[in-house]
């Protein structure tokens, strides 16, 4: 998704992970969808061939690590995978837990950004996964910016009607959705949005005016590294 | 029958769009969503013991779905007992056959709102027997007489604006009402009032029954239900076997869960406990019944599905539902599409209901519209796991299916090409 639909942010997420010295790599022209979509779709038969040939690959390569840029991919690889393959050799993490884990890397080399911003939590990282605090915390790392509330947040955090197959049975339906969570949810003040997930990036700005800003977390990253 | 099935698509696409364009009824949801959950917030800080409480009712309802059986006997017996009767009805026909049985024709039939009487089309066949019906909830009065179907599973009119009920009523009258909420209240109480005390048979639903001694609760805020089982000869109860919990004290727990998450208030302003029909024996301790309230008392326990719910390791999760509707006013989806998303039940958990009740193809594209974000879950005060039942019934319509054609694509983009969207990818470094 993130790699043909919102380049952004995976082209983003590598050059970050690049200035801050992270030595990484990926699959490639061999790097296929996760699957969630045909989980979420009730294509089960085909998700598992999809989760087997995935693993498989990521294995034979040797990484003992995978850090994914959609919370789709993070939920499905590290508490589905399981489920449909049994182990699998290597841990998953969504970029933001990996970037604060090593905050000590981004710490005095983000430069102010002067922004009210409002953080979008994504469902499958947040309801499905538990991870609420990481990207906000990345958020305040920058000088400068000020996080505001959305007015439902974390585990009440409205969706942005793109995921589960939704988008692509009713395209216009995911608009709809994300205009109206937008309306009702975000704060007037804000003049950024920020998501961390590719599905809501895409959807909302698509359905949304040109005028509201809306950044992924690794594109809000790179735009204030100084270095 | 691939054609069929695309047509059909594009039907309910269409279905969807109406609602979604449709400007008032999205202000009717969007004044109801914003009055609820902010009145709910404020009942569940002033009563912290709901914490606990729901997840005892949690318990209770896991323990009555495993005996579902033997509680369905026991609360046959249990109104048999005290002179009410009572009937399994296993299917809607059957239902309907008991219904109309009870009721014959000609007679004048006052309702309170029951999404189970919706389930089985009861309506319909009263009126087919020649029976006059009123639905005396006002969601449900409003609905009527605008010739539509509920719309949520507490608040039936919920994408009616105060407009639009004014317009009604006026043609009701054959005068101008205006659209003040407490006027059009008013219209209704008069409306109804010599229908309450003329019908021959008040019909309910049932918001829990106790097993044990056969005790109807019917939970309600406006008295319309209170009157509908009180005033006629004769009372007419249906509901699903799901609501039956072993006991009284069990019963009292769902009810202390049930009207905060509904509708935002503490307790409901009515509670009605029925134990068999009315008596007396002021005269010479001889029991005659009758007396100010029905003389008969027919419950009418509905199975349709919910035993095939029971013995799924999945589904069995919806029959702990305790359909306080919450989940509907707190879905993205639903604040959208209204009662366009699902079929007689709404919202995700309606998805699995619907399914379950009047066929899985009533459904088969709806489904399609859920996010599986997971925040009816998170909101339900069961942790009910709707986003995965969903899920399952999605997977469980592919088998049989009903595959929707683009996300067929998608697999075979993503088997083909690694990606969803069926694109050539350019070798990266």
């Amino acid at each position: 998704m993130s790699r043909l639909r919102s380049k952004g942010i995976s082209d983003s997420t590598m050059a970050l992970l690049g200035k801050m010295g992270i030595e990484f790599d990926t699959l490639g022209a061999e790097e296929g969808c996760c699957g969630s979509v045909l989980l979420r779709t009730g294509q089960t038969g085909a998700a598992s061939r999809v989760a087997e040939e995935t693993v498989r690959r990521i294995a034979s390569r040797g990484f003992g690590e995978v850090i994914t840029a959609c919370p789709g991919c993070y939920r499905t690889m590290s508490s589905e995978y399981p489920q449909i393959v049994g182990d699998i050799p290597f841990r998953v993490r969504h970029i933001s837990q990996f970037l604060m884990e090593k905050e000590g890397l981004l710490r005095g080399r983000l430069g102010t950004v002067n922004a009210r911003v409002s953080y979008h939590d994504p469902c499958h990282l947040g309801r499905h996964m538990g991870v609420y605090e990481e990207p906000r915390q990345l958020i305040r790392l920058i000088p400068g910016v000020e996080l505001l509330e959305m007015k439902y947040n974390r585990s009440r955090a409205l969706c942005c009607g793109s995921g589960g197959g939704v988008r692509s049975a009713f395209p216009e339906l995911s608009r709809e959705v994300a205009r109206s969570v937008v309306a009702d949810n975000l704060p007037g003040e804000a003049d950024l949005l920020v998501t961390a997930c590719p599905f809501c990036n895409f959807n909302i700005k698509e359905a949304c005016p040109k005028s509201l800003r809306v950044l992924d977390l690794p594109e809000l990253l790179l735009s204030a590294w100084r270095g | 029958m691939e054609n069929a099935e695309k047509d059909w698509i594009v039907r309910k696409r269409e279905e969807l769009k109406s609602w979604m364009n449709d400007d008032k009824r999205r202000t009717g949801l969007s004044r109801a969503i914003s009055a609820y959950t902010s009145a709910k917030e404020r009942a569940l800080s002033r009563l912290p013991e709901l914490e606990e409480l729901r997840k005892e009712v949690r318990g209770i309802k896991e323990r009555s779905i495993r005996e579902i059986d033997a509680l369905v006997k026991v609360t046959i017996d249990s109104v048999r007992e005290v002179r009410g009767e009572a009937y399994l009805a296993r299917s809607a026909a059957e239902a309907k056959e008991i219904v109309s049985e009870l009721t014959g024709s000609g007679k004048l039939v006052v309702k309170s709102k029951s999404l189970t009487g919706e389930e089985i089309g009861i309506n319909e066949v009263l009126e087919e027997n020649s029976n006059r019906v009123y639905e005396t909830d006002l969601g449900e009065f409003i609905i009527q007489l605008r010739g539509e179907k509920p719309t949520h599973i507490i608040n039936p009119s919920v994408h009616v604006p105060r407009e639009e009920v004014a317009k009604t009523f006026s043609k009701l009258l054959g005068k101008g009402v205006s659209p003040e909420i407490p006027e059009l209240v008013g219209v209704a109480r008069e409306y109804l009032r010599d229908k309450f005390c003329n019908a021959d048979i008040g019909i309910t639903g049932a918001n829990v029954v106790a097993a044990n001694t056969g005790t109807i609760f019917l939970v309600e805020n406006e008295g319309n239900a209170r009157f509908v089982s009180n005033a006629p000869p004769k009372h007419i109860c249906l509901t699903g076997i799901e609501k039956i919990v072993p006991t009284l004290q069990d019963a009292f727990k769902v009810l202390q869960v049930l009207p905060p998450y509904a509708t935002g208030v503490f307790m409901s302003a009515y509670v009605s406990l029925i134990t068999g029909p009315s008596k007396t024996a002021d005269i010479e301790k001889t029991i005659v019944y009758g007396a100010h309230g029905p003389k008969e008392l027919h419950l009418i326990l509905l199975d349709n599905g919910r035993t095939r719910m029971a013995e799924d390791s999945v589904f069995v999760e919806a029959l702990y539902c305790i359909r306080c509707g919450g989940c509907m006013y707190e879905c993205p989806i639903y604040r959208v599409l209204g009662g366009s998303f699902g079929n007689n039940y709404f919202g995700g958990i309606g998805l699995i209901w619907s399914a379950f009740t009047t066929g899985e193809e009533g459904v088969a594209v709806a489904v399609d519209a859920c996010t599986k974000c997971g925040r009816c879950k998170e909101v339900c005060p069961l942790g009910i796991d709707t986003p995965r039942m969903v899920e399952r019934l999605k997977e469980t319509l592919v088998k049989r299916g009903f595959l929707t054609p683009r996300h067929e694509e998608i697999k075979r983009n993503i088997l083909e090409k690694g990606n969803p969207f069926g694109e050539d990818e350019a070798r990266r470094d």
